[in-house]
Order: structure tokens, then C-alpha cells, then sequence
């Protein structure tokens, strides 16, 4: 009997299902303050002076930070970024200049929020408007600076060159060139916005329960910040309702709570960012610039080569940045067996809200823009789109990547006859077919991609040889409490992941006992439960780094528990089973009715020590396990090392239709099919892979951050911006296969991000349906007004050409 | 978010509304469902002193039919018309009032703040014009009924004066044997649409007798698509006919450029909304049973 593979009742469920969870604006307290933070309106401007007495004067109102406050008790946070980028400064409040709409200028503790948004109306600032510029290859050229003190807006240019480009492009029977391709920039638009309760204590410690993502990181970046000793800083999370990468950086506005609480007297303020609030400031994903494209290809349409310029606006702050510019080649050849590739990467700052990771982050990028080019050259060469991929495919597993990235395991081709089969390809194929000849605009588009799971973070040292980090790790807890419960606790600070649910899975695999006799307590907290550095639900990694430190726990456990059963009951260890009898869970001598139950081993040591006399001085059951995946720090130089563990993959399909009377993109059909290696939880990993594609559909048609020329965010309110609904949603048939990774203890792979599937799909879908009409798909954004756009000003002819 | 502090009065009776509103000044606003206004103060978009409560007026939610026309109280919500004979008996009415945002707004928004707004994207006016519908007022100078497309007069401004409220919507009952479209494109339900068209016939065999054609979110203010019906009245209905009817409407529209899209595209969705609202109102005048509401897209 296994629980790993099965869907028991999720234990997160019940408290949530009753409005019983616990999120962080749900906080209450006595004399709690709240804090609303004043930002700009203008994008880039320089700040004259800010009058905040009519503010300070208003009953009700606690305190007033502006700039002054952070010069006097802030410094800037630590930058990822190699000089000069390294000396932006980046601190929780704008002190003499604007980067971006939405930065904080000044933030106002008061009894209620009513009367700190009153407060705010009342602070007088007097901006000198300054050009914004907010766009990549304009930024690049340096001549508005973002940050004047650093010289340049370029944050970071890198070179991935491997195999012999040069002689696969002079031996090549076809090159393409694409001019020009473009990711566009949205968010995942958590239900529950940016949130944190701060109280700066008597003792000079902070107590944050926030919900950050990655607290293990933040921690890190907070106490500097706030010149704190790191140990002085505490960062608690419960109830999390969605983060997917955007709560990474929220700690840069936690400070503001901190330092309000600071000029208080140390009474608790708590700030609920508003929505408009998280739209315009809480971090946007990455937008990226794809120019100077070449492929190389044989006469059968394998690639041999390809060569690119990458410009990534990572907007006015880099703060998780520039690690996007190495955590691409994660997934550098995508799915595609090519060796010869040359990327020139660049980043620079704009004027536009800063960057954040972001469901996907960086790799769906790349592996859009790979898509992009399978497509536009199978397009071009009148090669079908399924065709071309199984000409690419990377078939041989484990296989290392040009730049040494070790793909675990996979089936491509298998995934796609999955896929067919799920949609019903040879019905829909004949129906395009028949509605071409109609005039009609009908187009199937097929999306590959990876979710590359547990990070190195020595590739960080790719990006900045100086920065001290590598390896990965999770940490959790097992013990047995008074009475015997088996109590687990995760360094992962779940965002809706269902983590208690499948760790507990784990641990009944391994005691021979059933899951709802785990507990285990959720949320994230650097004062009483365990984490390392790493500790934080990102990145595709539960599965293997979580459970594998929930797997090496329960190893230490079993051991302790297997010495003291063996004792109390005069029996060799080996003859010692794990199960649950008449007295719960309990070690029994096989043959025998001789057992000793977790209440009776757990009070032994807790409350009866004496038995012992002496003996087993190490037993504590009460054990800490932290998992290290195997990794090695990568070549700096040659930017060449295994970057990730697992490579979970996607496959996607749809089939559409575009009214050219409406220009909507129709979807008729949809399939996605997912490998993350072995299945924990086959429930809870669907729902992962329906919530991703939902988002990526939304990304591809709905969701996009439209800046005006002034650098005006147009799209900063749900009405405007408009995340895909169920109205929206297409049918979608979901199929599974399994290739367990051979580096995992289980065979699992991370999974959950989902590599951005259905952005390459869509895209190549309106891509089938519209070539005939002259059109190359070159944005990942493919709304009804940008399909009206391609339809009325048809590009191919600019867009690509073949020699 | 919160709005900037107000003064909160409750109105028992129109005339007691009136007076509050007249002697209040420049800050004071008329409340009803409070769909649009407070989402305004809540932005903190409209500086306002005083708000009056007319919510809890008795007499003024009716919906009632008689003596050839229909008679709807300003206070009448969304839902509650979706539901109501006037739905069952008016297929245009049933496709805006179903298509209004989401249930929670539809529960709590009214016809008469719906029409007070001002909004071009409002979906009652622009369907109230292809009613051929009056709005009853009621003001310090006593009582007046204004045409609906002469009541919206710029971008969020109509010809409500000081103290003047919005107390009801008639319009004539349809002939027998007409009916009507109302269809939309929109995002998603807290998206405006990104146009709208409604159009209301009276056909004779297979010729137009008589036509209404309305455009929302098609220019600052609804629109009235006179050139529209002059190319469809009086004439057999026939594909070409539809088609110089839909590219007058476009021609009549003036929409702008926004994140729901370019004016060119707006254009060519109401081209297209022009053209499907004739079929669909043509398709019913002919006793077919067909549902339309807005598309999503």
C-alpha cells in the first residue's frame, strides 16, 4: 500500500473551504496601525520637495515616512548585479527621483486605512517631470538614464556560445532570419495581493508575518536594509493565497511597515496593498526583445545553428535581477537536439514597473522565443509543425545540453501521440483543411516546453562571480510529540501547492501509517521552524527538494525510533516492523504481538527518561534532515554546468478559429499534456497544470501591461487589465505520462510553472491560421486588437526571409 | 479602497431628495445602486461632500405595463429586470440586462443610476434608445421627460440639472410582431464592452416597417444611428441593404482609442455587431427563439 500516487482529501482544504485560513490581512489587533503608501504618478521626475505637515496634522494619523526616514535608517538593498549596476540604489522610499509610476514617495501609519489614504491626499509633492524612456533598444542606447549615478542603463551582457556556429550556418541548406520577436510583459495576479504586519520590538528585533514566497532570500536582503543583524529579523508566513514568483521582492515594501512601526514606538503596523497598487508596483515578468535572428538548417529541416540578440527590460529597479539573464539557458535548446548556439544577452532598466519572477520566470521566455523559431521555419520550409518537432526532438535521456545542463528524462514524441490522441488531431487537421478551403481562418498550434525544476544557484556566480551562492537545499523537521502525533515542519512556505498534503503522503509511505496521522504546520517561520537559505515555494522544486528532505527526515526517525523500540522491547532492529495496531501507530517484533506504540517511545524520552539509565543518549526523536541535490559550481567562464535537476516537460495543442469579422481568437480545442516524472499526487498535480495553462491562455489573449508614451500604466485595474475568467476558458482535455527522473529519490520532478505552454501554443496556432494571410506571429500577445493589427498590415514579407 | 470621508443623507421621499440635493452645493451626489459612483470615490476620482441615499425612496423600483407603453422605476436593479415580465416580453431587454457585469453588480445597480452615469459604455442607454425610451426626471423646477438620446449629452454629463434626479424610464410598447438584438463584445464580466449595438424592428413580410439602431462604447456618448435605420427603413432587407446599414453605423460612430482596442477595430466590431444585431432581431421578429447577450471574447 502507497499514498505517494494517490489523492487523499487535501488537509489545507478544510480550513480553507470554511474561510478558516489564515492570510495575512486577515491579522487583527489591538491598536494595530495601517499604513497606506503614497506613489508617484509620473514615471520618471525629480522630486523638488514633499510637505507632509498637513498629513502629520491630521487626527488619527501616527507617523509620516518619506525619504529622509529611509536616508537616516535604511541602507540600500544589496544588488545582485555586477558594477555599475551593482551601485543602483535601491531603497523602500523614492528620496530625490522617480523611476517608474507607482514608486513610493511617501507612507502614512494611521488608525484606519481611510484616514492614512486622507493623509496622503494632504502630502505635497513637488515633481519636475523628466522624459521617460520605456523601451529596451532605446534604453540600451543611454541616452535617458533610469539611475544617473550608475552612467548606462545596460545591467548585464553575456555571450552563450558553444559548438562552431559560424561553420553549421556555411554548411547550411536553408538560414532564416527573423527580424524581430517580442515577449510581452504581464503578471500572474495572485487573489491575494502583497500584504505584511510588522512590529519592530523593544529588544530592536522586527516580527513580519508577511507573505513572501521566498523568505529564506528575503530575510537576507530585509535586515541589511534595515541595518539589522540578520538574526534580528523574524519572517513568519501562514496562509498564502498565491504568490507564483511575484511575492519574491515584496520585502522591498515590508520595510515601510518596519520602519513605521520603528517611529511608533513599536506598535504593530500592518499593509494590505491595494490592487491598483499591485498592477502598478508589485513586479511585472520579464518583457524580452528577440533581434538579429539566424537558424541554420539541413535539407530536412533540422537545425543545425541559431544565432540571436536577447534585450530584456527588467524596468527601473533589478532587484531579482539580472539572474533572468542566466536562468534562461536553463532551457537553452529548449526541447531541440541543436549543439551550435550563440546568444548574446542584454539587459537594461526602463522606466516601467520593475521586473519579479513570474510563473515561467525566464525560461518560458527562451523556450517561447524556440518555439517561435520551430514554427517560423517549418512555416517557411512547408514543413508541418509536428513534423519539424519530431525532426528536432531530443530523443536520448539523460542528455546534456550544449551548455551542460543534464535533461533528466523525457518522452517528447510519446507526449505529443498523447496529445493527438486527447484532441482528436485527424478530425481537426481534416477540419482546418475543409474550413481553408472555406476562406475560413483555422489553425492548430503545437507548444513544447519545460519546466526546469530545483535550481543551482552557483549558475547566480554565471551572472556575478562574486555573489556567494550555490547548490540548493530544503530543510524539514520530524518529531514525535507527548502524545505520539508525527509533527512535520517544511521550510517551504506553500502558496496553495498543497504541501501539507503531499508531505504527509510521504510520511505515511514511510512509517506505514495514514496520512491524516501527520500533522503538518504549515507556513514559514525563521524563529521556531526550520529553513536554510533556500527555503521558499519557487522555481518548480517541492517535489524533489521539499520530499526529499521530508524523505531523509523520516530515514533519521525510523532510525531512532527502530534503536529505542529495540530496546524497550528486547528485539533486534531488523525484526521490527512500522504500522498501526490497536493502540495506533506503533514498531512491533514481526511474529510476534509485541509492540510499542509512538505515545509509549515518544514519553520514554520526553517524560520517563529514567528507564533509559543512560542508555541512547542520541535518541531525540526530534530530528532535522536538510536535502542537497547534487550539483557542482558551473564554469564561469565557459557559462557551462548543470543548472537544474529535473526537467519536467509540457505539451500543449490548440485548435483555433479567427473571425475576421470579430478578430477573436476562438478556441475549439485544447489538449495539454504533462510529464513530471513520477506523480505524488495526481490530483493536485492536474490542478497545477489546469492552473498554469489557464494562465498562460490568459497571457496569450487577455493579460498585458500597456504603458502609454509617458509611462502611464493603462492596464492597472482588473476592469482594464482583465485576467482570463472561466467565461474564457477553453475545454481543456488533460493527459499524463510518467518518466520518472533517475536524480530524484522518487522519481518526481519539480513542477507547477509549467514553462508557459500555451503561450507558444497560442501563438503558433494564430501563427497556422493566419500564415496564409502573410501573417508571422512574432508577440507572444495575440488579443483580438493585435490580430486585427496583423490581419489589417500582414508582415511576413519584413519579418522573415530564407536563403 | 477607501473613499475620502462624506456626509451620508437618506432620502424618505423624491421631494425631500431634491431639496437635499438643491441645497447641499457643489459636492453633493445622488446615490442608488452605487455601481459606478462608488467605485469613483473609492478611487478617490470625484471629490464629493455629501451623498443622498435614495436607495431606500418607496414607489420608485416599480415595473409596470399598461396603456401601451412600459413604465420602469429608477430603482429597479438590473436583476430584478432580468427577471421581469418586461425581459419575458422584450428579448432586447432580457440580452443588456443579463449581460450587465457580474451578479453581484447586477443585484445592486439600477436602471436609473445606470442611465444618470452618463457612461457611453453603460448598457442601458444605449438599449433604451432602440426603445425609443423617455427618462422622467424630477427636479426643484418640477417634473420633466427628456428622449434618451437627447439625456446624455457629452462624456459623463447629461442634462440632469442642480437637484435634479432620474425617477423613471417609459417607453412604447413594441408593435406586435417586432423585436430586437442586443449584443455586445466584452472582455471579461468586470470589462466594459468594448462596443455594443441594439437594434429594435418592425418588419412587414420581409421588408423593414421600422427600425431603431443604437451604438454603446462607440463614441463619447451613446449614439443613435439615424443613418443606420434611413438605410434599412421602408426597404426588403436584403444582404446589400445590411451591409450599407452597417457601414452607416460605422460611419455615425466616433470611437476611442483605448486598451480595449484602436478606433479602426472598435469599427469594425460594430460592423459586425450591426449586422448580427439585424439578424438576430430579424430571426426573432419571425418567432425563432434565439439567445444573445454580450460574447465574450
Amino acid at each position: 500500500m502507497s499514498w505517494v500516487g494517490k489523492s487523499p482529501r487535501r488537509k489545507e482544504d478544510d480550513r480553507l473551504i470554511r474561510g478558516q485560513g489564515l492570510f495575512t490581512d486577515d491579522e487583527l489587533g489591538e491598536g494595530m496601525l495601517q499604513l497606506y503608501i503614497l506613489r508617484s504618478p509620473y514615471a520618471h521626475a525629480k522630486i523638488n520637495s514633499i510637505d507632509t505637515s498637513a498629513a502629520e496634522a491630521l487626527p488619527g494619523v501616527a507617523c509620516v515616512l518619506t525619504g529622509k526616514d529611509v536616508l537616516e535608517h535604511c541602507d540600500p538593498y544589496m544588488q545582485l548585479a555586477l558594477e555599475p549596476a551593482a551601485n543602483i540604489q535601491d531603497y523602500p522610499l523614492a528620496r530625490d527621483k522617480i523611476h517608474f509610476q507607482g514608486e513610493p514617495v511617501a507612507a502614512v501609519a494611521a488608525e484606519t486605512v481611510g484616514l492614512a489614504m486622507d493623509a496622503a491626499e494632504l502630502i505635497d509633492v513637488d515633481y519636475d517631470m523628466l522624459d521617460a524612456v520605456l523601451d529596451v533598444e532605446e534604453a540600451l542606447k543611454d541616452e535617458i538614464l533610469v539611475h544617473d549615478n550608475i552612467g548606462t542603463n545596460r545591467t548585464w551582457q553575456g555571450v552563450y556560445e558553444y559548438g562552431d556556429v559560424d561553420k553549421a550556418f556555411a554548411e547550411a541548406a536553408h538560414v532564416v532570419k527573423i527580424d524581430r520577436l517580442h515577449f510581452h510583459r504581464y503578471s500572474s495576479t495572485p487573489l491575494e495581493n502583497n500584504a505584511c504586519v510588522a512590529e519592530w520590538t523593544r529588544q530592536g528585533t522586527v516580527e513580519f508575518l508577511c507573505n513572501n514566497n521566498f523568505p529564506g532570500f528575503a530575510k537576507q536582503l530585509l535586515a541589511p536594509g534595515l541595518r539589522l543583524p540578520i538574526e534580528n529579523v523574524r519572517v513568519r508566513t501562514y496562509d498564502v493565497g498565491g504568490a507564483f514568483g511575484n511575492k519574491i521582492w515584496n520585502y522591498v515594501y515590508m520595510a515601510l511597515a518596519a520602519l513605521a512601526s520603528r517611529k511608533t514606538g513599536g506598535r504593530r503596523v500592518k499593509w494590505a496593498e491595494i490592487r491598483t497598487e499591485h498592477m502598478l508596483a508589485a513586479g511585472h515578468g520579464n518583457e524580452r526583445t528577440y533581434v538579429d535572428t539566424e537558424v541554420a538548417l539541413d535539407k530536412d529541416g533540422v537545425i543545425t545553428a541559431l544565432r540571436s540578440r536577447h534585450l530584456d527590460d527588467c524596468g527601473a529597479y533589478t532587484r531579482y535581477e539580472p539572474l533572468g539573464c542566466v536562468i534562461f539557458s536553463q532551457v537553452l535548446p529548449a526541447t531541440y537536439k541543436l549543439r551550435n548556439i550563440r546568444i548574446e544577452m542584454n539587459q537594461a532598466v526602463t522606466n516601467k514597473c520593475p521586473v519579479v519572477p513570474n510563473r515561467g520566470y525566464s525560461r518560458m521566455q527562451q523556450l517561447w522565443f524556440m518555439e517561435r523559431v520551430v514554427d517560423i521555419c517549418g512555416q517557411e520550409l512547408g514543413i508541418p509543425a509536428d513534423e519539424m518537432r519530431l525532426n528536432n526532438y531530443i530523443t536520448d535521456f539523460p542528455y546534456e545540453t550544449p551548455n551542460g545542463c543534464v535533461y533528466d528524462s523525457g518522452n517528447y514524441p510519446a507526449m505529443l501521440d498523447k496529445a493527438k490522441e486527447l484532441l482528436d488531431w485527424d478530425k481537426w487537421a481534416a477540419y482546418r483543411d475543409q474550413a481553408r478551403s472555406e476562406g475560413k481562418h483555422v489553425g492548430i498550434g503545437i507548444g513544447t516546453t519545460l519546466d526546469s525544476g530545483t535550481n543551482n544557484f552557483g549558475q547566480a556566480q554565471i551572472m556575478n562571480p562574486h555573489l556567494p551562492f550555490s547548490g540548493n537545499s530544503e530543510a524539514c523537521i520530524i518529531r514525535l510529540d507527548f502524545d505520539g502525533a508525527v509533527v512535520v515542519t517544511l521550510g517551504t512556505g506553500p502558496s496553495g501547492q498543497g504541501h501539507e498534503t503531499s508531505a504527509s503522503q510521504v510520511v505515511a509511505d514511510e512509517l506505514n501509517i495514514d496520512p491524516s496521522m501527520v500533522t503538518v504546520r504549515s507556513g514559514f517561520d525563521t524563529n521556531w521552524n526550520t529553513f536554510v537559505g533556500h527555503s521558499g515555494s519557487y522555481a518548480s522544486q517541492f517535489a524533489v527538494t521539499g520530499l526529499s528532505a521530508v524523505h531523509g527526515a523520516c530515514q533519521k526517525l525510523k532510525t531512532e525510533m527502530r534503536k529505542l523500540a529495540g530496546f524497550l522491547l528486547e528485539a533486534a532492529e531488523e525484526d521490527l516492523e512500522f504500522g498501526v495496531g490497536e493502540e495506533g501507530p506503533q514498531l512491533k517484533v514481526k511474529g510476534t504481538d509485541k509492540a510499542v506504540n509512538y505515545w509509549y517511545l515518544s514519553n520514554i524520552v520526553n517524560n520517563n527518561n529514567a528507564v533509559l539509565q543512560g542508555a541512547l543518549e542520541d535518541v531525540t526523536l526530534n530530528v532535522r534532515h536538510v536535502y542537497r541535490p547534487p550539483f557542482n559550481v558551473p564554469d564561469v567562464e565557459k557559462k557551462f554546468g548543470n543548472l537544474t535537476l529535473t526537467y519536467a516537460a509540457q505539451l500543449h495543442i490548440a485548435v483555433v478559429e479567427i473571425d475576421p469579422a470579430t478578430c477573436r481568437v476562438n478556441t475549439l480545442a485544447y489538449a495539454a499534456v504533462d510529464d513530471c516524472g513520477t506523480v505524488i499526487n495526481p490530483q493536485i498535480a492536474h490542478g497545477q497544470v489546469h492552473g498554469a495553462t489557464v494562465h498562460g491562455i490568459g497571457a496569450a489573449i487577455m493579460e498585458a501591461f500597456d504603458y502609454d508614451e509617458g509611462g502611464n500604466l493603462l492596464t492597472a485595474t482588473f476592469s482594464d487589465y482583465c485576467p482570463i475568467t472561466s467565461m474564457n476558458i477553453p475545454d481543456i482535455a488533460y493527459g499524463n505520462i510518467e518518466t520518472p527522473s533517475p536524480f530524484s529519490y522518487n522519481g518526481a520532478k519539480g513542477m507547477g510553472e509549467g514553462g508557459g505552454a500555451p503561450l507558444h501554443t497560442m501563438s503558433a496556432a494564430v501563427q497556422d491560421a493566419l500564415h496564409g494571410a502573410g501573417v508571422i506571429v512574432t508577440d507572444s500577445f495575440v488579443s483580438p486588437p493585435r490580430v486585427y493589427e496583423l490581419l489589417q498590415n500582414p508582415n511576413r514579407e519584413t519579418a522573415v526571409s530564407v536563403g | 479602497m477607501y473613499p475620502a470621508p462624506f456626509n451620508y443623507h437618506r432620502a424618505g421621499s423624491v421631494a425631500e431628495a431634491i431639496s437635499l440635493l438643491s441645497n447641499l452645493g457643489d459636492g453633493v451626489r445622488a446615490l442608488a445602486g452605487g455601481q459606478s459612483l462608488l467605485v469613483l470615490l473609492k478611487a478617490r476620482f470625484d471629490t464629493v461632500t455629501d451623498l443622498v441615499d435614495l436607495g431606500r425612496i418607496r414607489g420608485l423600483d416599480g415595473i409596470e405595463a399598461g396603456n401601451g407603453e412600459y413604465r420602469i422605476g429608477a430603482l429597479a436593479t438590473h436583476a430584478r429586470l432580468a427577471r421581469s415580465p418586461v425581459a419575458e416580453a422584450i428579448p432586447i431587454f432580457q440580452d443588456a440586462a443579463n449581460g450587465i457585469a457580474d451578479n453581484q453588480v447586477r443585484s445592486r445597480g439600477t436602471i436609473g443610476g445606470n442611465v444618470s452615469s452618463g457612461d457611453p459604455s453603460c448598457d442601458w442607454p444605449t438599449l433604451l434608445i432602440a426603445l425609443d425610451a423617455q427618462v422622467h426626471c424630477e427636479g426643484p423646477d418640477g417634473k420633466r421627460a427628456v428622449p434618451v438620446n437627447e439625456f446624455v449629452e457629452d462624456l459623463y454629463l447629461t442634462v440632469l440639472g442642480d437637484g435634479e434626479i432620474v425617477t423613471g424610464i417609459s417607453f412604447p410598447a413594441p408593435e406586435k410582431g417586432a423585436a430586437g438584438a442586443y449584443v455586445g463584445f466584452k472582455r471579461c464580466a468586470p470589462a466594459y464592452p468594448t462596443t455594443s449595438v441594439g437594434v429594435q424592428l418592425t418588419m412587414d413580410g420581409d421588408d423593414c416597417k421600422d427600425v431603431r439602431v443604437s451604438l454603446g462604447s462607440s463614441g463619447l456618448t451613446p449614439i443613435h444611428a439615424t443613418g443606420a435605420e434611413a438605410e434599412l427603413r421602408g426597404k426588403l432587407l436584403t444582404d446589400d441593404v445590411i451591409v450599407r446599414a452597417a457601414d452607416a453605423a460605422v460611419a455615425e460612430s466616433d470611437p476611442i482609442d483605448d486598451q480595449r482596442g484602436t478606433p479602426e477595430f472598435k469599427q469594425l466590431l460594430i460592423n459586425t455587431l450591426v449586422k448580427r444585431g439585424i439578424g438576430v432581431a430579424r430571426r426573432r421578429c419571425a418567432g425563432e427563439q434565439v439567445e444573445v447577450s454580450h460574447e465574450y471574447y
